[in-house]
């Protein structure tokens, strides 16, 4: 990744916005300012920044945090980020037939991994504490609507 | 009723055992948040807002404001012992208060933040309950074009000031800005950014959902794509009395009161937040210093001033929260946001609609300061022990409760996975030096500020001079047009000399 794809991400981002601004209706009341003048003014404004970064970023002027000495990622970065997002995957995956615990642990284990930890019996026993411990707090005594905590109820 | 009667009214609330109770929670967690490096006041009040539904908002506000607080006490903790500072204010404090703590002073260098935040945050909320019904009284004269330039200028402000780069801070803002437009709009009943009225867009997007993905995930996703957290730092044990010698004390007093003095005010104004008054204090008592030599080698006047600057800009940044309902950081943006949970109306009104409220929750920051003075100095080595915790656990413990916020709140699967997209987001934003307080404050400000802006061309009958013929307006809009362009002309200026 560099801070000309950076800019590449926003351009998609304000080619979806422009086509988005094409579906909004008009309003039936008359107004001073209608429902799309806003949006228009500020995927304008984006547009424009957008430009002027990717412009910037061609000529070199834009940084990236990974060219510092000290910011720069140590080996494995790219699997450790995987890791991370993998565990949020598997809790949207999980939650809805295996209750809350089960999915938690998992993505609480791939967190752990992002973080070094290695898949093991001993993380598996940690991510399980710390999730129970949060759904009974959550759940059951501040009364927050989580779903049971396995398949079986509870 | 004037300021001290309706305080006096506050304290009584404030000392009931539940608003007590909420208020050691608060103080608590917000040292614990302050003393942790990479979680933030604003993270941790973003994950408490599923409780706003289960506790009165009293005791909930009591607590955010405990958080706010704590995690500014918390940070110093870190930053004497092991360098890395707990949030931004604290940096000057890991820079002076570490070199103490090498030299074997840590326990002077952690009582002269604890002493000195005790009494700038006393300073600043004796300043907050004084001068907050005054800005009251002239906000009551504002229309919605006066609101909008007030808006406008925080945005820019925000923008302006946060960050290394304007480019990248306008282009933050603006994809805020876009964001806060999602959902169906108020006025007109209209769908905007729905992809085809998609129900899980209609309602726009949360802005639990925004923060906590930007300032967990996000910062997660940074830490562990860098691979460094787990390597661990090293914490100094916490040697000589945390008590001060007369010396420390003739010392520490005077910068003590004027690192309040710079931190109110400037916390108060839009972005002003608490870097530049912690640096501002930190080189003026470099400046006033009788031994200029010992700063960078651990003089205790250089953590004095920027930690009471630091405490007290916290105060400050309530202010235009409470009275005018403008967010000028993100804690203050989230905090906005759990006003909004309650259906309470912020801005100068809500000083007469929920004055108790507004009145329990000052009060409740006098008894925080005491609290947090407690909490700090003598349960230091509890606070250090916390710095153990290995990063995997602490980092799949916040990620958990995060999922676990956002999924509380509505039960949405497509909430948690724009969770995790604002996560990957955050995580660009921080590699590519986006900063994330425009986004934030636009995201929330978007929708007020259109909404002000058409009700102001109703009333004018559809012209827009009415915002430059207005002078409260035009002035305000003034100040933000010169905030974006007196630097870029300075810069200019000085090139060509």
């Amino acid at each position: 990744m560099t801070p000309l794809r950076v800019g590449a991400i926003f351009a998609l981002l304000c080619t979806i916005a422009f086509w988005q601004l094409g579906d909004i209706g008009q309003s039936a009341i008359g107004m001073a300012v209608g429902p799309a003048a806003i949006p228009k003014a500020v995927v304008a404004l984006f547009a424009l920044i957008t430009g002027v970064y990717i412009v910037s970023a061609w000529r070199g002027h834009q940084v990236d945090e990974s060219h510092e000495p000290e910011q720069s990622a140590l080996p494995g970065a790219g699997l450790r980020l995987v890791s991370m997002f993998a565990g949020g995957m598997l809790f949207i995956g999980g939650v809805t037939w295996m209750g809350f615990v089960a999915p938690a642990t998992a993505c609480g284990m791939c967190v752990a991994r992002a973080f070094d930890a290695p898949f093991n019996a001993k993380s598996a026993v940690i991510c399980t504490c710390i999730s129970t411990a949060l759904w009974v707090l959550f759940a059951k005594v501040l009364g927050v609507g989580l779903g049971p905590a396995t398949p079986f109820g509870f | 009723m004037d300021a001290f009667s309706a305080l006096m009214g506050g304290f009584s609330n404030a000392l009931q055992p539940s608003t007590l109770m909420w208020g050691f929670v608060g103080c608590f967690l917000g040292t614990l948040v302050g003393v942790l490096p990479g979680i933030g006041p604003a993270l941790t009040i973003a994950l408490l807002l599923p409780l706003t539904y289960q506790v009165p908002a009293t005791g909930m506000f009591v607590m955010f404001a405990g958080i706010y607080y704590g995690a500014a006490y918390g940070g110093s903790t870190t930053s004497i012992l092991v360098r890395t500072p707990g949030e931004a204010g604290s940096m000057m404090t890991a820079l002076e208060g570490f070199q103490m703590a090498r030299s074997g002073r840590a326990g002077p260098a952690l009582a002269t933040a604890a002493i000195g935040s005790f009494i700038a945050g006393t300073i600043g909320t004796l300043a907050l309950t004084f001068f907050a019904p005054l800005v009251v009284d002239v906000a009551l004269t504002f229309g919605p074009a006066e609101y909008f330039s007030l808006m406008v200028l925080s945005l820019v402000a925000v923008t302006a000031v946060l960050g290394q780069s304007l480019i990248r801070g306008l282009l933050a803002l603006s994809l805020g800005l876009l964001l806060g437009m999602v959902g169906i709009d108020l006025q007109t009943g209209q769908a905007r950014f729905t992809f085809g009225h998609q129900p899980w867009l209609l309602d726009g997007i949360a802005m639990t959902t925004a923060i906590v993905g930007i300032f967990a995930v996000g910062e997660a996703a940074y830490m562990a794509w860098q691979g460094r957290e787990s390597k661990g730092s090293d914490v100094l044990k916490v040697t000589g009395s945390v008590m001060l010698s007369k010396a420390d004390w003739k010392r520490s007093w005077k910068p003590w009161l004027r690192g309040a003095f710079y931190g109110f005010p400037i916390g108060a104004m839009p972005a002003g937040g608490s870097d530049v008054p912690t640096l501002l204090s930190y080189y003026t008592e470099k400046k006033l210093s009788k031994h200029p030599e010992e700063f960078g080698k651990g003089a205790i006047e250089g953590v004095a001033g920027p930690e009471a600057a630091n405490n007290a800009a916290a105060a400050g940044v309530l202010m235009p929260l409470l009275t005018l309902g403008i967010p000028t950081s993100a804690t203050a943006a989230v905090m906005l946001s759990a006003f909004q949970g309650y259906g309470i109306q912020t801005g100068p009104g809500l000083f007469s609609s929920n004055s108790t409220l507004v009145w329990t929750l000052i009060a409740s920051l006098y008894i925080g300061n005491v609290i947090l003075l407690v909490l700090n100095l003598p349960l230091v080595g509890m606070w250090v022990k916390l710095l153990k915790i290995p990063a995997p656990w602490l980092w799949a413990g916040i990620i958990v409760v995060s999922t676990l916020g956002v999924y509380g709140v509505s039960n949405s699967l497509y909430d948690v996975g724009l969770l995790y997209v604002f996560g990957l987001l955050g995580y660009l934003m921080r590699r590519f030096g986006f900063p994330a307080p425009p986004l934030i404050v636009g995201l929330i400000l978007a929708p007020m500020a259109e909404q002000s802006m058409r009700q102001a061309l109703t009333i004018s009958m559809g012209d827009w001079s009415t915002f430059v013929t207005r002078p409260i307006s035009a002035s305000l809009l003034s100040v933000a047009v010169l905030m974006m362009v007196a630097p870029r002309l300075y810069r200019l200026w000085r090139k060509a000399d």
